[in-house]
């Protein structure tokens, strides 16, 4: 993968970086704030941009906005968004707007084979949703939520579905046979009233705009 | 309407001015011309019209040219006020009327018997329309009407007589005996049509009375003492007549034309006094001339009346025509005059200037509805604007602790640099407000003086009011900012924590896994060691994202709803969340989301809740927060509880807080912020 990387921070963007490329990867361009990351990921076209969510000059979500204006204007390149704490402000829309999209928080990066599996799985036009949004996103808001009438094992499913992992992907974490996990699946959809999908990312997709509508109901 | 001649458009209107100027310059020099043949026949060079003594013509001419004179200056400078054009047009009318040069003696002669109503008529049209040009109100046209009707129909049935000769002297041919319009009345037999018309001049004199009266009542400021400038030359003529009459009788040898020179000078009067107030009405103060016309002419009477007594008593006995008698009249009259005078003076002074004692009356009144709680203080500076008659008034207190002037909401105020006086209040000595007021009234000091003493107490009153609620606000302000300021230090914290002492972590961290990965495959056994050291950096960063979301939630940046649903994720029972979507201040949202983080923990820590409603709604710009948990009751906001310190934090933000907490049956606690829209 070409990647460039946006990150104020000096000495923890060349940590990234370094890692990066200890995995093989190379890192065409590093970074320290939106307006540059703009002007090389337009200039590199890269296939991958990790990009930190609080940047110079005001840190608030800098880094949100330039994800954003990315995924418009160059949809060959995927974003990989690293943020402090979950900023959920943007980050369902954008994981739901479409794929190619990561939403990570930044420890997750000192597990550094899913994190690579991450950004694997961004890059290759899948989702990324950082285990701490999707805790948010499918707690039961109240007993007559749809979600309340699934299963421990089932919302566990759930939560890694939106995470954008693969059958496989799940099977692995938990433990369990692929099998097994296409019948959590199967359940949960079936619960939840949405279509059967073989597609990965159409999944995700229909299953965040579930949980998505679901808060403000 | 000369006062709408005018038009909108500049140029025209300006051309307008210059005629009017011009014309009123002609009139004025015409009357000069008129009088300038005066001497011509007092001299006899010329053929008198009348039969008038030669002592009369001066008069004549100093009322003539006083009022031509008056009415120019005035027309000069406003050409458009009617006021100067009826002076000009009496003005060249006495002087036309008085010569003979153009007239001759018959037409002259009849003239004068049939046009005197004239010299009524200039002071009645000054009378209603005096000081500013227009008529007092719509309604005052019918009387205006009514008046011009009368006179100009009794001077043309006057003028239009077909007796033969002159009444006032028979051997004067009348030059129009046999004139159309004269005869045709006669033989119609309306001759008696002078009747109603001499009525309505009467009616006219006594509303032009009424309209002075009126217009002193209810003017106010610069208006109100040129009024009371005419009201005084006004008062001259009956003054002037009653003197007359007095001074022929006293002196036993009655002037023929004692009363005529009177009347011309109190036209003189009459015009100077209307210049004065038109022009220049500071110039005197006109309520402490009227006080004295008032008390010499009581002085005179009495005095006269004293005299009269004495010589017609004392001539009984001692026989009329004795210097004994002249000499003792005299004597008492003179004895009696100093402290007469004083007497008269106090009774004057109490009577007749009402104004200040009703001014003074008013603020009174006013000071015992305060003292009954049926007004404010705070209204003493309109009570002092209507007692003063100065729409205009306003008092500024002084504050002398932070040596600022301020209005009576509060509000700090510089002194105006406009045409307003400014007359300072003071208390025992020290300064404690200041009046700005219309700067005639410092021609009424003792008005002024009166008024600002009977309001002394209500001033300092009021000042302490507004001063107390000042400083209220301050402290409530700065309680405000200092709450605002905590706010912005946990944001700035939170930052702190999170880009700071996270970021570094997090870099450790991956220093450390690379240096894993790049172990040569014989130092593996090394490998769980840095797994351990990784986790424990993890663990590490995963605390300081707590703390820092317990300093400041970074959801809040998302909004109170999305802060408050995470807040009940967080929490170890069931809590029901309702909050509104919409935005409101930062500070507003964080003291809310405070509240219920406070009022949560209560529930958890305290009231053995399985249950807690959690409920936020804007209504009106009222942020309405409230915590409802089923638990035991009986909550109390302790001093230096949590409770007690959100109450405090409420109280910052200039909201309520309220507990409900009966024993058994759960606590509720609401609170009411304000929040702008």
């Amino acid at each position: 993968m070409r990647i460039v990387i946006a990150e104020d921070t000096a000495l923890l963007r060349e940590g990234l970086a370094g890692l990066l490329e200890d995995a093989g990867h190379s890192v065409v361009a590093r970074v320290g704030d939106a307006e540059s990351l703009l002007a090389v990921v337009a200039e590199h076209e890269p296939d991958l941009a990790v990009v930190d969510v609080r940047m110079p000059p005001t840190y608030d979500d800098e880094g949100m906005k330039a994800a954003a204006e990315i995924r418009r204007i160059h949809p060959q390149t995927a974003v990989l968004v690293l943020s402090q704490h979950v900023e959920a402000r943007h980050a369902v829309d954008l994981v739901g707007s479409g794929g190619g999209f990561g939403y990570l928080l930044k420890d997750r990066v000192l597990d550094v084979d899913s994190f690579l599996d991450a950004a694997q799985r961004v890059c290759d036009g899948g989702t990324a949703l950082d285990p701490e949004v999707v805790k948010h996103l499918i707690a039961p808001a109240s007993a007559d939520d749809p979600l309340a009438a699934l299963t421990p094992r089932e919302r566990e499913v759930l939560g890694l579905m939106a995470e954008g992992r693969s059958n496989a992907s799940i099977a692995r974490e938990l433990w369990l046979t692929e099998r097994t996990v296409e019948t959590h699946v199967s359940s949960i959809l079936g619960k939840l009233d949405l279509a059967p999908s073989e597609d990965g990312h159409r999944r995700v997709l229909a299953v965040l705009a579930y949980l998505r509508a679901a808060p403000t109901s | 309407m000369l006062a709408r001649i005018a038009k909108p458009d500049k140029t025209s209107k300006d051309v307008g001015m210059r005629w009017l100027r011009i014309a009123a310059s002609l009139v004025a020099l015409a009357t000069a011309a008129c009088v300038a043949l005066f001497p011509l026949e007092a001299a006899n060079l010329l053929e008198r019209p009348h039969d008038w003594p030669v002592p009369m013509y001066p008069f004549i001419a100093i009322a003539a040219l006083t009022t031509a004179t008056v009415g120019l200056l005035i027309a000069l400078r406003r050409p458009q006020n009617w006021v100067a054009w009826i002076l000009l047009v009496s003005a060249l009318t006495f002087a036309l009327l008085s010569q003979g040069l153009f007239l001759g003696r018959e037409w002259a002669t009849h003239f004068d018997d049939a046009t005197w109503p004239v010299l009524y008529a200039g002071p009645i049209a000054l009378a209603y329309v005096f000081p500013n040009g227009r008529l007092l109100s719509r309604r005052w046209r019918w009387v205006a009407a009514v008046a011009v009707v009368s006179f100009v129909g009794f001077v043309a049935v006057a003028l239009s007589d077909p007796s033969p000769t002159a009444y006032t002297d028979n051997t004067v041919k009348n030059p129009i005996a046999h004139n159309a319009v004269g005869e045709w009345l006669i033989h119609n037999h309306l001759s008696w049509i002078w009747v109603p018309l001499w009525f309505g001049m009467l009616g006219s004199l006594f509303a032009g009375v009424l309209a002075i009266g009126l217009r002193v009542r209810r003017s106010t400021g610069t208006e109100r003492l040129q009024t009371l400038w005419l009201a005084w030359a006004a008062a001259l003529f009956p003054i002037t007549l009653v003197a007359c009459g007095l001074s022929g009788f006293v002196i036993a040898s009655f002037l023929d034309y004692a009363v005529a020179p009177a009347l011309l000078l109190g036209w003189a009067a009459a015009a100077i006094a209307v210049g004065i107030a038109v022009t220049k009405y500071r110039l005197y103060a006109i309520e402490r001339l009227i006080n004295r016309t008032v008390v010499y002419t009581i002085v005179t009477l009495l005095l006269a009346g004293t005299f009269i007594g004495i010589t017609l008593g004392l001539g009984v006995l001692l026989g009329r025509g004795s210097s004994w008698v002249t000499a003792a009249a005299t004597l008492t009259v003179a004895i009696a005059f100093r402290p007469l005078r004083a007497r008269v003076q106090a009774r004057v002074d109490r009577r007749f200037d009402r104004a200040r004692f009703e001014a003074v009356q008013q603020v009174r009144t006013f000071e015992e509805d305060v003292r009954e709680d049926r007004r404010a203080p705070e209204d003493i500076g309109q009570v002092l604007a209507q007692a003063l008659r100065d729409p205009e008034a306003e008092l500024l207190f002084w504050l002398p602790a932070s040596e600022v002037y301020a209005t009576v909401t509060g509000g700090e105020a510089v002194l105006p640099r406009d045409r307003r006086a400014k007359t300072p209040v003071l208390r025992d000595g020290n300064r404690t407000a200041v009046l700005l007021h219309e700067p005639a009234l410092l021609e009424r000091r003792a008005l002024l003086d009166s008024v600002l003493g009977a309001a002394g107490l209500s001033i300092e009153i009021a000042r302490l009011r507004v001063e107390v609620r000042r400083q209220l606000a301050e402290v409530e302000g700065s309680r405000r900012r200092i709450v605002e300021a905590g706010y912005e230090e946990r944001r700035r914290l939170e930052r702190d924590l999170h880009d700071g002492a996270q970021q570094r972590l997090v870099t450790l961290g991956i220093v450390l896994r690379r240096l894993q990965r790049s172990l040569p495959r014989e130092a593996g056994m090394l490998s769980p060691a840095f797994d351990s050291a990784v986790d424990e950096v993890a663990a590490a960063v995963s605390d300081l994202r707590t703390i820092a979301a317990g300093v400041r939630p970074p959801r809040l940046d998302d909004g109170l709803a999305a802060a408050l649903r995470d807040l009940a994720q967080s929490a170890p029972l069931h809590v029901d969340v309702e909050a509104p979507v919409e935005r409101v201040a930062p500070s507003v949202e964080a003291a809310a989301y405070f509240v219920a983080c406070e009022a949560l923990t209560n529930a958890v820590k305290h009231a053995e809740a399985s249950k807690v409603a959690l409920r936020a709604v804007r209504n009106n710009g009222t942020l309405l927060v409230s915590v409802s948990d089923d638990g035991v009751g009986g909550a109390v906001a302790r001093r230096g509880s949590g409770l007690a310190g959100l109450r405090d934090r409420v109280a910052a933000h200039g909201g309520v807080l309220e507990i409900t907490s009966p024993a058994g049956h759960g606590t509720r606690i609401e609170v009411a912020l304000p929040c702008e829209s």
